[in-house]
C-alpha cells in the first residue's frame, strides 16, 4: 500500500506505534523509566517554549545554523551534478550528534533528573553528552569498549576534562555494543538516572525523538538550498552508523516525493561477514538493544562482529524508522569501502579545503560516484556529519605513517 | 492433556514447597562448558530435588545478565551452540525425567532467527511449560512479527522488579500469567544479594491474584520466583519466606566452574532440610 508521502512524518513522530519496527524491547525494570520519557517527549514535541528554548541552545551553544556550501571545484570535477555540503561539522565539539544531546539534556532537566547515562563508540556521543553535561551542572557518566577506550584516547581526554567519568567496559568485543550493554545495566541498578543514547536506535522514544531533535538539519538545508538555488535539491546523500545524521537530513524532505534520499552504510573491506556494517544489504530483522529492525547476525540469531574504518559507523543495527524508510522504497541504501571513504577525506580536503570526519566521508565517497552520472542542472546535497579533526590518528596513520611514527617518537621523548 | 498435568502438575500446596523438592529454580547455560557437561550439571541439579529447571539458550549479547552468565553465554556461542542444540538437549532431559518442571531462558533474537512459531512448538512437545524472554516486555506479544509467541501451553513468565506499577502488574495479572519473576533489587544477575523494601509487598499482590483464565484446579494462584544476586543457601532460605521459589544461576555455575557443585547443592539441601525440622 503506498502512503500519502505526509502520512510518513506523522507515522514517525506519531504518538502510536504506526511502524512495523522499533518497540520496546527492553527487561521491564527499564518501562517505567522508558515510559516516562516517552511522556515528557510527548509533550515537548508541541511546547513552543520548549521548542524556543532547545533551538536557542543550539545557535548560543553550538552554533546553529551551520553552513550550506556550495562545492563549484568539487562539481567541476565530477563533471556531472553540483554538489553542495551541509557542514553539521561546524556544530559545537565537531559533529552533528551534540543537536540531540542538547535536546535530551533540556528533557532531563525538565524531568528533573541528576545524573546522565551515555555509550560511546568513536566518543563524539560521548564529548558532546560530556560537554552537555558540564554546561548543565550534571553527573555524567560514559561507557567505552575497551577496545575504543584505548584507540579513541583524545575524546577519552576530552570528556574527562569536561568533568565526565569514562568507564571503560572489558566485556565481550569490548566495543559499542558492549559500551550500550553497560550502560543499560548501569540504568537498570539506576533506574532514577537518564540514559542519553545516540543514535536513532535503541527502544522507544529514542529512534523517534532523536529524529525530532536532528530534523532541524533538514528544515535548514529546505531554506538555505531555495535561497542558494531557487529550488529544492534532487538528491540527498548521508551516511549511517545508527541513523541520526540521517534522518535529520531526511525528515522534512520525506513529503517530497522528488527528493531523492540515500544511506550510505559502511562497507568495510568486502562483504564477508566481520569486514563491513552494511545492515541493510547484508543484515536479517531481528531484536536487539530494545528494538527491532534489520541487524547484522548469523543464521542462528547471534549479532555479528562489524568492521569500519569510522567508529561511528562500526555498529551491527539500523534505525528502525531508516528500516521502515527502506522497506517502503523512500530511501535508497549504498555502500562505500573503508577505502574510498579514505580516499574521499583527501579528495574533499584538496578541492573544496574541507576535511570531514571518515563517517561522513562514506557519503561523500558515493556522492562523488552518484553526481558523475547526474546531468550539470542536478543538485546533489551531502551531509558532512562531523569534521575530520577527530581522525587525526586515524588517517595520519593512513596517509603519513613515517610522520606519525615521527611524531609518536617526540611524543614519548617528552 | 500432557505428561506433566497427568503427575500432577508443579503447583505448591498453598505456596509451601513439595515434600523432598527443593524450592529452588536453578539455572545454567546450555552448552557451557559443553553441552555434554551442561546436560550432567542439570542431572545434578534434579538429583539434588530442584524443584524447576531453568535453561538458557546462550546468545552472543546477553544484555541483562552479569559477567558470569555473560562469559558462560560467550563461551558456548563461541562453540557454536545453535538453538537446535538446546532443544535437542531438552528433549533429552524430558525423556530421562518425564516430570521434572523445565523453564526455557532465551534472548528474543534467537527465537526470533528459530522462528518463533516452530519454537513454542518444540517448547510444547517437550512439556516445556514456561519460556522467560528477559528482553521482551510480555505484552509485546502483540507486535505482529511476535504474535506467535502467544500459546496456551508455554506461557511467557513475566520479569518484574520492585517499580513495577499497580496498574501494570494488575494489567499482567488479569492477562492470566501465572508464574512471575521479581529482581530481588534494581541489579543485574550475579549482583550482591539484597532485597528491595517493596519487594514483600509485590509478592503478596502476585499471590493473592487468582490466575485469570486459569483452567486448571492446581493453580489458583500464581507462583513467584525471586532471583537476581542470590548466591547462597541461606540467602535462598530467606527468599522463600515469602517466595515459592528462590531462583540461583551465577551461583551455580560459579561452582560448577570452581568443581564445588556437588558440594554446593548439598549445602542447599542440608539449608532447607533444617529449615523444615525447624518448622
Ligand atoms: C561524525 C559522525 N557521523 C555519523 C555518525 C554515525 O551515527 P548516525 O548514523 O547516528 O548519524 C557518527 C557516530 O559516532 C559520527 O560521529
Amino acid at each position: 500500500m503506498e502512503l500519502t508521502q505526509t502520512a510518513y512524518k506523522d507515522l514517525i513522530l506519531g504518538p502510536e506505534e504506526g511502524m512495523a519496527y522499533g518497540g520496546t524491547f527492553v527487561p521491564e525494570v527499564l518501562l517505567p523509566s522508558l515510559h516516562e520519557i516517552t511522556d515528557a517527549f510527548e509533550e515537548i514535541k508541541n511546547d513552543e517554549c520548549f521548542v524556543a528554548e532547545f533551538h536557542h541552545a543550539l545557535c548560543t551553544f553550538s552554533g546553529r545554523p551551520t553552513a550550506f556550501t556550495p562545492l563549484p571545484r568539487l562539481s567541476a570535477m565530477l563533471g556531472g551534478a553540483q554538489v553542495f555540503l551541509k557542514n553539521e561539522g561546524l556544530n559545537h565539539t565537531g559533529a552533528h550528534k551534540i543537536t540531540h544531546c542538547i535536546g535530551q539534556i533540556l528533557l532531563a532537566k525538565k524531568l528533573g533528573k541528576r545524573r546522565i547515562i551515555a555509550e560511546t563508540g568513536a566518543g563524539q556521543h560521548g564529548y558532546a553528552t560530556a560537554a552537555v553535561c558540564a554546561r548543565m551542572g550534571l553527573d555524567c557518566t560514559v561507557y567505552m569498549g575497551r577496545k575504543d577506550y584505548e584507540r579513541q584516547r583524545p575524546n577519552v581526554y576530552w570528556m574527562e576534562l569536561l568533568g565526565a567519568k569514562v568507564a571503560a567496559v572489558d566485556d565481550g568485543d569490548q566495543t559499542l555494543n558492549d559500551a550500550v550493554i553497560a550502560a543499560f545495566k548501569d540504568w537498570v541498578a539506576h533506574p532514577e538516572s537518564y540514559y542519553l543514547l545516540g543514535s536513532a536506535v535503541g527502544p522507544r522514544p529514542y529512534p523517534a525523538m532523536n529524529t525530532f531533535f536532528q530534523k532541524v538539519v533538514g528544515e535548514e538545508i529546505r531554506r538555505q538550498c531555495q535561497a542558494a538555488t531557487g529550488r529544492l535539491p534532487d538528491y540527498l546523500v548521508a551516511c549511517v552508523g545508527g541513523g541520526s545524521n540521517a534522518l535529520g537530513m531526511f525528515f522534512d524532505f520525506l513529503d517530497d516525493e522528488g527528493v531523492t534520499l540515500v544511506g550510505v552504510e559502511a562497507g568495510g573491506r568486502g562483504s564477508a561477514p566481520g569486514e563491513h556494517a552494511a545492515k541493510m544489504r547484508q543484515g536479517k530483522l531481528g531484536v536487539f538493544e530494545g528494538y527491532h529492525s534489520y541487524f547484522l547476525q548469523d543464521d542462528d540469531g547471534n549479532i555479528a562482529p562489524t568492521h569500519s574504518v569510522s567508529a561511528g559507523l562500526d555498529y551491527c543495527g539500523i534505525s528502525p524508522i531508516l528500516a521502515f524508510l527502506a522497506d517502503e522504497g523512500r530511501v535508497r541504501f549504498e555502500t562505500a569501502s573503508d577505502e574510498a571513504a579514505l580516499t574521499a577525506v583527501k579528495t574533499l580536503a584538496r578541492t573544496e579545503g574541507i576535511i570531514p570526519a571518515l563517517e561522513s566521508a562514506h557519503a561523500f565517497a558515493h556522492a562523488f560516484e552518484l553526481a558523475a552520472q547526474l546531468p550539470k542542472d542536478c543538485i546533489v546535497v551531502v551531509n558532512a556529519s562531523g569534521r575530520g579533526e577527530k581522525d587525526l590518528f586515524i588517517t595520519m596513520r593512513h596517509f603519513q605513517e613515517e610522520s606519525l611514527r615521527d611524531y609518536a617518537r617526540h611524543l614519548l621523548a617528552f | 492433556m500432557n505428561t506433566l498435568e497427568k503427575t500432577g502438575g508443579f503447583s505448591l500446596m498453598n505456596g509451601r514447597f513439595r515434600e523432598g523438592q527443593l524450592p529452588i529454580m536453578a539455572h545454567l547455560v546450555v552448552g557451557y562448558p559443553s553441552l555434554e557437561e551442561s546436560l550432567r550439571t542439570a542431572e545434578a541439579y534434579i538429583r539434588a530435588g530442584v524443584q524447576v529447571l531453568e535453561l538458557q539458550i546462550p546468545f552472543s549479547h546477553p544484555t541483562a545478565d552479569g559477567p558470569i552468565i555473560t562469559a558462560a553465554c560467550r563461551e558456548a556461542v563461541r562453540q557454536g551452540v545453535t538453538v537446535r542444540d538446546c532443544i535437542v538437549a531438552i528433549a533429552a532431559l524430558r525423556k530421562r525425567h518425564p516430570s521434572q518442571e523445565i523453564v526455557a531462558m532465551s534472548y528474543l533474537n534467537r527465537i526470533y532467527a528459530f522462528g518463533c512459531q516452530r519454537f513454542m512448538g518444540e517448547m510444547e512437545a517437550f512439556g516445556v511449560q514456561h519460556l522467560l524472554v528477559p528482553d521482551l516486555p510480555v505484552d509485546h506479544i502483540d507486535f505482529p512479527s511476535f504474535q506467535n509467541l502467544r500459546n496456551r501451553r508455554v506461557k511467557l513468565v513475566p520479569v518484574l522488579a520492585a517499580n513495577v506499577s499497580d496498574a501494570r502488574l494488575e494489567k499482567l495479572l488479569q492477562m492470566g500469567f501465572d508464574f512471575f519473576y521479581l529482581m530481588s533489587d534494581f541489579k543485574i544477575t550475579g549482583s550482591a544479594f539484597g532485597l528491595h523494601p517493596r519487594l514483600r509487598e509485590v509478592i503478596a499482590r502476585v499471590k493473592s491474584h487468582p490466575v485469570a483464565h486459569c483452567q486448571s484446579a492446581y493453580a489458583p494462584f500464581p507462583r513467584v520466583g525471586v532471583g537476581f544476586g542470590i548466591s547462597t543457601p541461606e540467602q535462598a532460605r530467606l527468599v522463600v519466606e515469602d517466595a515459592d521459589l528462590a531462583i540461583v544461576g551465577s551461583a551455580l555455575i560459579q561452582a560448577q566452574r570452581e568443581g564445588r557443585l556437588d558440594a554446593y547443592l548439598d549445602e542447599l539441601k542440608n539449608t532447607f532440610a533444617r529449615a523444615t525440622e525447624c518448622a
